[in-house]
C-alpha cells in the first residue's frame, strides 16, 4: 500500500524540520528570507560575466 | 551628485570631498569613518550589501586608542572566562553587535568574519542584534574579530546570556518543535479522518475502516504524547499546588479522548476522536506560541545590556607601574587608576586627584557629584573629567550596586500577584464539566450501560475548551502586537490584566516626569556688548569639548564658527581656550575671583564675567496632561524621588500630585510602595534609574523609560520605547479594550460549549460534528481578538 510510504515521508519531513530548528533557521525569519539574494562570491560572478 | 553620504545617507558637510567607487560609480561620503568602511566593503567584494539593504547604515565613528585597548583586553584569559565557552578546540562567543538594521547587515557581518582565518561558523540574528561565533582562538584572537567588525562599521562587545534568557530560548525552540510535529501529523490524521467520514455516509468495508483507525492511532500518538505533553504536566503541577487551571479540562479532553480512542481501535468498538484532539492540540499550541513569541521579542530587546561594571581595571602596583587586569581579580586594598570617561570597577576611597562623578545610575540625579581625596566612590558610576586613584574598600557582592541588585531579587520572590482571570474561569468550568460528565455517565448507565462510556467521552470532546483556552492568549497577542507598533514593549503576561485594576501610580522624578537632562532656562547678560545669541554660541562651542552633562544643554546652539584654539579642560572648574588672542572660559560661578551666583555655568572673557546661564531639568511634555487624565480615571499619583532638594515638591505642586516622598533610598521607595499595597491598592511604578529597580519588583506593575538604565529596563514589565508619558494613557486604553474583548471571547466560547453540551449528553454528536463545532468556535474567537490589532 501507499500509506506506509506516505508515513515514511512524513517522518522524513519531521526529521528535516527538527534539524532546521536545531540550526536556528527559525530564530530569525527575516534574515533567512534575504540570504538567497546575496551572491556568495562577487569576484567570481564578475569574471563569468566578462 | 547627490548631497547625501552613500553609506549612512546623512548629508555631506561642506568642504568634505571624499568618494568611494562602488559598482563602477563614484559615490559621495560624509566622513572618514564612512569612507573607510565603504572602502573595506568594496575591497572585500561585498557591494551586494548596498543593493539589498532595506534600512540605512548607522553613521560610523572611528575607534579611539582607549577603545582599542579595551578590545585588546578581551584577549585576556581571565576575562574571557565570563563569556566564552569552549567545546573541543573551538571556542564559542556571543557578541552583541550595535547597528544591525536589516538582513543585509547580517550577510555583511557573516561574510566579513568568514574571511578571517580559523572562523568555523557565524550566525547573526537580526532580531536580537547578536552574533554567535565559533572559532579557533589559538589562531585568531577575539580582539581581531571585534576590530574586523569595526572595519565594516559595527560596534561589538561580548554578550553574557543570563540563565533566564537562555531558558526562554530553549522554551521557544521546544514550542516550534512541538508545533511542527502537531502540524504535520494533524494534516495526515485529518486526511484519513475525511476518508472515514465519507465511508460513514457511503458505506465502507469493515476491515478498511479498522486499518484507517490503526494508521490514525500511529499518526496521532506523537501529537498527543509529545506535542500535548506540556498541557498534562501543567495540569498536574496545578493539581499538586491545589489549583484547577485551564490546562486541566484541556488535558482531560485530550488524554481522555486519546485513551478511549486507543481502546476503541484495539477492541474495534465505539468511536475514534484522533482528528479532533490533534487539531485541538495544534490550535492551542499555535495560540500559546504566538503569545510567548510576542513577549520573547520584547524581553530580548532589552536583554542586550552592556555590562554595568567594566571587565577590566587599571591597577597600580607598589612601583607605580600600571597594568590592566580583569576587574573580578581586584582585591581589597588595591589601588586603581581611573581616567576621565571610565566606569569605576569597584567601591573605593579616592587617594589621589579630584574629579566629578556621574552617579545618575545610582541616584537618578544627573547633576555630577564632586569627589576629592577621602571621598567614597561607587562601582558602576562614571568618572567625568579628572584622573583619580582609588583604594578599593568593597568588592563583588558587597558593592553598593550589587546590594541594590540583591534588594531587587529578594523583592521579586515576594512580589504581589493578582489571580488571573483564566484561572478563575477554569476553576468554575472544571467543576461544571466534571459534574456534567458524571451526571451523563450515571444517567446513561441506568438507561444503556453499553453506550455510557462512549457518550461520556463525546461529552468530554465536545466540551473541550478549545475556544475558551484560545480566548485569552489570542487577545493578549493582538494587544501586545498593537502596543509594540506604538513603541510600548510588554514583557510580562500579567500586564494587560493588572492595568485596568490600577488604583495608584508612583513616579520617579528625574528622567521620568522630567527630561533627565538640563536645558537652558535663563541667560543673564552681565556684559552688554554681547547679544544673548552670541554668548550662547560661544558658550556652546566651548562646552562641545566637555563630557559634562551640563554641556549637553548647549549642544543645540553650537555652530563651530569661532576660530578657537588651545582648549584645555580644568577638572572641577571648567574649560578655557583662546579666541582672537583673548582668553575665554566657561565654567563654575566664582572662577577667577569673580562674584558668585547660583548659575550652573558662567562665561568669562579675559577673566571677566560676560554671561550667566541658569539651567534646569524641565518637565517632560505631556506630563501634566497624563496626570490630569489619570486623576479623571480616579487613579492616585505619587512621586518617589531620590532627590533631596525641594524641586520634587515644586514639580508635585505644579502637576497636582497626591503625595510626594523626597530623598528616598531604593529601600525607602520599596517601603512606600509596599505600604500602599498593604492597604489594598494596586500600584504601578514608573521609573528609569538603577535605584528604581528594587521598587519595580515590589510594585504590581513596573514601567521603565527607554532612556533609563539598562538594568531597570531589563527588570521592568513594560518599556516605553519613545519615553513618551502619553503612552501610559494609551496603555490603559488598550488594556481596558483587551479586557472587554477577553470577556466577549469567554462569553462566545462558553455559549458554544454550553449549547453543545446537552446534545453531546444525549449522544447526538458524532466525531465530525465535534471537529467542525470546535474549529468554528475557535475561528470566531480569533477573529474577535484580531479587532485589537486595529487600535
Amino acid at each position: 500500500m501507499l500509506i506506509p510510504i506516505a508515513i515514511l515521508f512524513v517522518l522524513i519531513a519531521i526529521g528535516v524540520f527538527f534539524w532546521a530548528v536545531k540550526s536556528e533557521q527559525f530564530s530569525d525569519l527575516n534574515k533567512q528570507g534575504h540570504s538567497i539574494l546575496f551572491e556568495d562570491d562577487k569576484e567570481q560572478h564578475n569574471k563569468s560575466n566578462d | 551628485m547627490s548631497d547625501n553620504c552613500f553609506h549612512c545617507l546623512e548629508s555631506v558637510p561642506k568642504g568634505f570631498n571624499a568618494t568611494v567607487e562602488i559598482d563602477g560609480k563614484a559615490q559621495p561620503m560624509c566622513c572618514i569613518g564612512c569612507q573607510t568602511v565603504a572602502e573595506n566593503i568594496v575591497a572585500q567584494g561585498m557591494t551586494d550589501y548596498y543593493k539589498f539593504r532595506t534600512v540605512r547604515s548607522g553613521k560610523v565613528e572611528q575607534l579611539v586608542p582607549e577603545q582599542l585597548e579595551l578590545i585588546k583586553s578581551y584577549d585576556n584569559e581571565d576575562i574571557q572566562d565570563e563569556f566564552i565557552s569552549a567545546t573541543n578546540d573551538l571556542s564559542e562567543v556571543l557578541l552583541t553587535v550595535e547597528g544591525i538594521t536589516c538582513a543585509a547587515c547580517a550577510w555583511l557581518i557573516e561574510k566579513q568574519l568568514l574571511n578571517l582565518k580559523a572562523i568555523k561558523r557565524v550566525d547573526v540574528n537580526t532580531s536580537t542584534n547578536r552574533a554567535m561565533i565559533q572559532w579557533d582562538k589559538s589562531v585568531t584572537p577575539l580582539s581581531q574579530i571585534i576590530t574586523s567588525l569595526h572595519e565594516i562599521g559595527y560596534k561589538a562587545y561580548p554578550f553574557q546570556a543570563d540563565l533566564e534568557a537562555s531558558q526562554k530560548q530553549q522554551a521557544a525552540k521546544a514550542y516550534i518543535r512541538r508545533l511542527g510535529v502537531a502540524g504535520l501529523m494533524t494534516m495526515q490524521v485529518m486526511m484519513f479522518a475525511f476518508a472515514m467520514y465519507f465511508g460513514m455516509f457511503s458505506g465502507m468495508e469493515e476491515n478498511f475502516e479498522q486499518y484507517f483507525r490503526w494508521i490514525s492511532l500511529v499518526l496521532a500518538s506523537p501529537v498527543i504524547l509529545y506535542s500535548a505533553l506540556p498541557f498534562l504536566t501543567n495540569a498536574i503541577n496545578g493539581l499538586k499546588a491545589k489549583q484547577l487551571n485551564m490546562d486541566l479540562p484541556v488535558s482531560l479532553a485530550i488524554f481522555g479522548a486519546y485513551g478511549a480512542s486507543c481502546y476503541a481501535t484495539l477492541m474495534s468498538v465505539g468511536e475514534v476522536y484522533f482528528e479532533s484532539i490533534c487539531m485541538f492540540t495544534f490550535l492551542l499550541l499555535l495560540g500559546k506560541y504566538l503569545e510567548f513569541r510576542a513577549r520573547l521579542k520584547a524581553s530580548e530587546f532589552t536583554a542586550n545590556l552592556q555590562k554595568l561594571l567594566p571587565l577590566t581595571a587599571r591597577i597600580i602596583n607598589s612601583d607605580n607601574q600600571e597594568s590592566i587586569i580583569a576587574a573580578k581579580k581586584l582585591k581589597l586594598g588595591d589601588v586603581v587608576l581611573i581616567k576621565a570617561g571610565e566606569t569605576i570597577p569597584a567601591d573605593g576611597v579616592v587617594t589621589k586627584g579630584k574629579t566629578t562623578v556621574d552617579e545618575a545610575m545610582m541616584t537618578g540625579e544627573h547633576q555630577p557629584v564632586n569627589k576629592f581625596i577621602s571621598h567614597q566612590v561607587y562601582a558602576g558610576t562614571i568618572n567625568h573629567d579628572g584622573v583619580i586613584s582609588i583604594e578599593i574598600n568593597k568588592i563583588g557582592q558587597n558593592t553598593l550596586l550589587n546590594q541594590i541588585i540583591k534588594l531587587q531579587h529578594t523583592a521579586l520572590t515576594k512580589r504581589p500577584r493578582l489571580v488571573e482571570i483564566t484561572d478563575k474561569v477554569a476553576q468554575w468550568f472544571v467543576a461544571c464539566l466534571l459534574l456534567f460528565a458524571s451526571i451523563t455517565a450515571i444517567g446513561w448507565y441506568q438507561i444503556d450501560p453499553e453506550h455510557a462510556f462512549w457518550v461520556t467521552i463525546s461529552v468530554l470532546v465536545a466540551t473541550c475548551p478549545c475556544a475558551l483556552s484560545l480566548a485569552i492568549p489570542t487577545a493578549l497577542t493582538c494587544a501586545v502586537a498593537s502596543l509594540t507598533k506604538r513603541g510600548i514593549l510588554i514583557k510580562q503576561a500579567h500586564v494587560l490584566e493588572t492595568l485596568p485594576q490600577l488604583t495608584d501610580i508612583a513616579f520617579d522624578k528625574t528622567g521620568t516626569l522630567t527630561q533627565g537632562r538640563f536645558t537652558i532656562e535663563r541667560v543673564e547678560l552681565v556684559n552688554s556688548q554681547f547679544s544673548e545669541a552670541d554668548a550662547l554660541r560661544l558658550a556652546a562651542q566651548l562646552e562641545s569639548f566637555s563630557e559634562h552633562p551640563i554641556a549637553n544643554a548647549f549642544a543645540t546652539y553650537n555652530d563651530s564658527v569661532n576660530p578657537i584654539e588651545n582648549v584645555t579642560i580644568e577638572p572641577g572648574k571648567g574649560i578655557t581656550a583662546e579666541l582672537n588672542e583673548q582668553h575665554i572660559a566657561i565654567g563654575k560661578s566664582g572662577w577667577f575671583d569673580t562674584e558668585k551666583a547660583d548659575a550652573q555655568a558662567t562665561l568669562y572673557i579675559d577673566k571677566q564675567i560676560v554671561a550667566r546661564f541658569y539651567l534646569a531639568d524641565s518637565l517632560r511634555g505631556n506630563a501634566d496632561k497624563l496626570i490630569a487624565e489619570l486623576h479623571s480615571q480616579q487613579i492616585k499619583c505619587h512621586m518617589l524621588t531620590g532627590d533631596a532638594s525641594n524641586s520634587g515638591k515644586r514639580i508635585a505642586k505644579q502637576l497636582n500630585l497626591d503625595t510626594v516622598h523626597a530623598a528616598c533610598s531604593p529601600r525607602d521607595k520599596q517601603i512606600h510602595v509596599e505600604a500602599l499595597a498593604s492597604e489594598g491598592a494596586i500600584v504601578a511604578m514608573v521609573g528609569d534609574g538603577v535605584n528604581d529597580s528594587p521598587v519595580f519588583a515590589s510594585a504590581h506593575l513596573s514601567i521603565a523609560m527607554e532612556t533609563g538604565a539598562d538594568i531597570s529596563k531589563n527588570s521592568a514589565d513594560v518599556v516605553l520605547l519613545n519615553s513618551d508619558l502619553t503612552a501610559i494613557e494609551h496603555l490603559l486604553t488598550v488594556s481596558k479594550k483587551t479586557r472587554r474583548i477577553v470577556k466577549q471571547n469567554l462569553a462566545l466560547s462558553l455559549i458554544y460549549n454550553g449549547s453543545i453540551l446537552p446534545l453531546a449528553a444525549l449522544g447526538l454528536v458524532a466525531p465530525w460534528m465535534a471537529v467542525i463545532g470546535m474549529s468554528a468556535s475557535s475561528i470566531l474567537v480569533i477573529t474577535n481578538s484580531l479587532r485589537l490589532l486595529k487600535l
